[in-house]
């Protein structure tokens, strides 16, 4: 049961937020699809090959792309597509609760006849499809950009279940947030805790990279539980995504008990 | 309709409120008096579900004030104490977004309030002055033609005159059978409107009177200009009045509202040359009224 007016009115309060992230991610992708050259590969691997292998492979760039798959998957689905929808997620959620509890305006949320589960269960709809819409757009834009430039080059299915993958942790990584959104009645605790722990993922996936030893720190990083590249040859890691599904689906669950039974400073 | 039942809600602080107790009839106007940090707003939170109270319990029209919150919103009307909207919505796109989350869509109440109150709600709200923003809670609160309100100093930013007309709106709400709950710390706006008034400190209802009784405990001070002070001074006194002499010609009388008349009386036999009411600030009335409380009942 969700409110559909709320479901509305938080559409068109994010819409330059979300429009803004899309655009960004959209011109990254050109750029980084329009580098690609087929015939040339050995060019940019000699060009990797100038720098620290350690260097590289914590940016999770592999010298072993020759494919447009493995070219996307490492150089765009690798850090970008986590990095620049991580800070979406840090302001989106703080934007669908904690911000309105804070300034008091959430006040006016409650004072009509929807029960706090209908409110946050309607917010926190808004945030999961929110990051499946991006990734369907960049997925859409990703075939059609390389269609145009690469006709038949683009392993559509390998790229698509990189997409899902990619939409799937940045789902958890959105529950973090709008769990800390739902938990705190303060923009800062909510923001400290929301933003730090996916950042924190973020760096120990990084350094988990650069050598075997620290492979542990990538294992237990959310972000290290898959290897893109892998994913877009055609590897669908069918287990990690149900566990991102599952616990994306947990934290959006805790996010609505804790909200239901929190004292609100309106 | 309004029932709060030895209810006790703590902050961490140790602020909050203490084993409160009190009703509000139905179509009865209850004026709720306090100086900040009494915990009138702490109450107004209980009320609406805001927070669940340490012991004790609300309710509203037989509803429990935290389970059943969304059914009592239905007919309920609440103004904020602290109003924001919603971030980044204009005047006129918040009271229709406030109706569809009701699940209204008449807005002929809507239209008649905003011709009251003479708000034109267009334009963005972070741009309307804190007199429209109070207008437009106002609006908000009463356009769905609510059974109960609960208005948390609902006056502040208003111009004299648009005080006047809320409290027309709120006579007129008495009329038609409402019952309203105002937490004030104005006696001018409360004595206007109420029937009852609770008076609270430290988190304890310390009063609960009708409003003739609190007019007649109000104790206001005028300054009297004669010729002969000191023989108006002793006549007053004389009298039973409380005087104490400002300067040679000006002396200072403290009366209770029923002792108006007599007053006047008195003075009269005088050569009065001026008299003034003299301003005095919430906290002094306020003061006046906790000891006169203190004597009263040996708190």
């Amino acid at each position: 049961m969700i409110c559909r007016p709320l479901f509305k009115a938080t559409i068109r309060k994010n819409r330059s937020l979300f429009i803004l992230f899309l655009s960004v991610l959209t011109l990254y992708m050109t750029i980084m699809i329009a580098m690609y050259d087929p015939h040339d590969m050995e060019a940019i691997t000699a060009m990797l090959d100038l720098f620290p292998e350690q260097m590289m492979s914590a940016m999770g760039f592999s010298s072993m792309i020759t494919d447009v798959n493995s070219y996307l998957a490492s150089w765009l689905y690798g850090l970008l597509m986590l990095g620049f929808p991580l800070v979406y997620c840090v302001l989106l959620g703080n934007r669908l609760v904690v911000k309105m509890v804070d300034d008091s305006s959430f006040a006016y949320l409650l004072s009509s006849p929807n029960s706090r589960s209908t409110i946050i269960l309607t917010q926190g709809l808004y945030a999961m499809i929110s990051i499946a819409v991006l990734f369907a757009a960049l997925f859409g834009l990703g075939v059609l950009a390389c269609s145009v430039a690469f006709p038949g080059l683009l392993d559509v299915q390998g790229f698509f279940m990189l997409n899902v993958t990619t939409m799937l942790v940045n789902m958890v990584v959105m529950m973090i947030c709008f769990f800390f959104s739902c938990l705190f009645n303060d923009t800062g605790r909510a923001t400290a805790l929301g933003a730090g722990i996916p950042i924190a993922f973020l760096l120990m996936n990084i350094l988990g990279g650069v050598t075997a030893e620290a492979k542990v720190l990538k294992d237990l990083s959310i972000y290290g539980w898959y290897d893109p590249i892998s994913v877009a040859s055609g590897n669908t890691e069918a287990r990690v995504n149900l566990w991102y599904l599952a616990v994306a689906l947990l934290l959006f669950a805790a996010s609505i008990l804790v909200f239901r039974r929190k004292r609100l400073p309106l | 309709m309004i029932k709060v039942n030895a209810m006790s809600l703590t902050y961490p602080s140790g602020k909050g409120v203490h084993a409160l107790d009190f009703s509000v009839a139905r179509g009865e106007v209850m004026g709720y008096l306090g100086p900040n940090g009494a915990g009138k707003t702490t109450t107004i939170r209980a009320l609406l579900g805001f927070m669940l109270p340490d012991s004790g319990s609300c309710t509203i029209g037989g509803l429990d004030c935290q389970k059943q919150a969304p059914e009592i919103q239905r007919t309920l009307g609440y103004i904020p104490g602290e109003i924001t909207f919603i971030d980044g919505m204009k005047g006129d796109e918040f009271l229709s977004f406030m109706l569809e989350m009701r699940g209204l869509s008449d807005q002929r109440l809507q239209k008649q309030l905003l011709e009251r109150f003479e708000l034109d709600p267009r334009g963005s709200i972070r741009k309307f002055s804190k007199g429209m923003k109070q207008k437009l809670a106002i609006v908000t609160s009463c356009m769905h033609d609510p059974d109960v309100l609960i208005l948390d100093e609902p006056t502040s930013g208003l111009d004299p005159l648009m005080q006047n007309r809320f409290i027309e709106l709120i006579k007129d709400w008495k009329q038609r059978g409402k019952t309203i709950l105002m937490s004030s710390h104005s006696f001018e706006e409360v004595e206007r409107t109420c029937d009852q008034v609770l008076i609270i400190r430290d988190g304890m209802i310390i009063s609960k009177t009708d409003i003739q009784t609190l007019k007649d405990t109000r104790r206001r001070g005028y300054l009297l200009s004669c010729d002969d002070a000191a023989a108006a001074e002793k006549l007053l006194r004389h009298a039973g009045f409380e005087v104490s002499s400002v300067d040679d010609t000006i002396i200072e009388v403290f009366i209770t509202g029923d002792r108006m008349d007599q007053f006047i009386k008195t003075a009269a036999r005088c050569t009065v040359r001026d008299l003034e009411m003299k301003q005095q600030s919430l906290e002094h009335v306020f003061m006046q009224f906790y000891d006169k409380e203190y004597d009263d009942h040996d708190l």
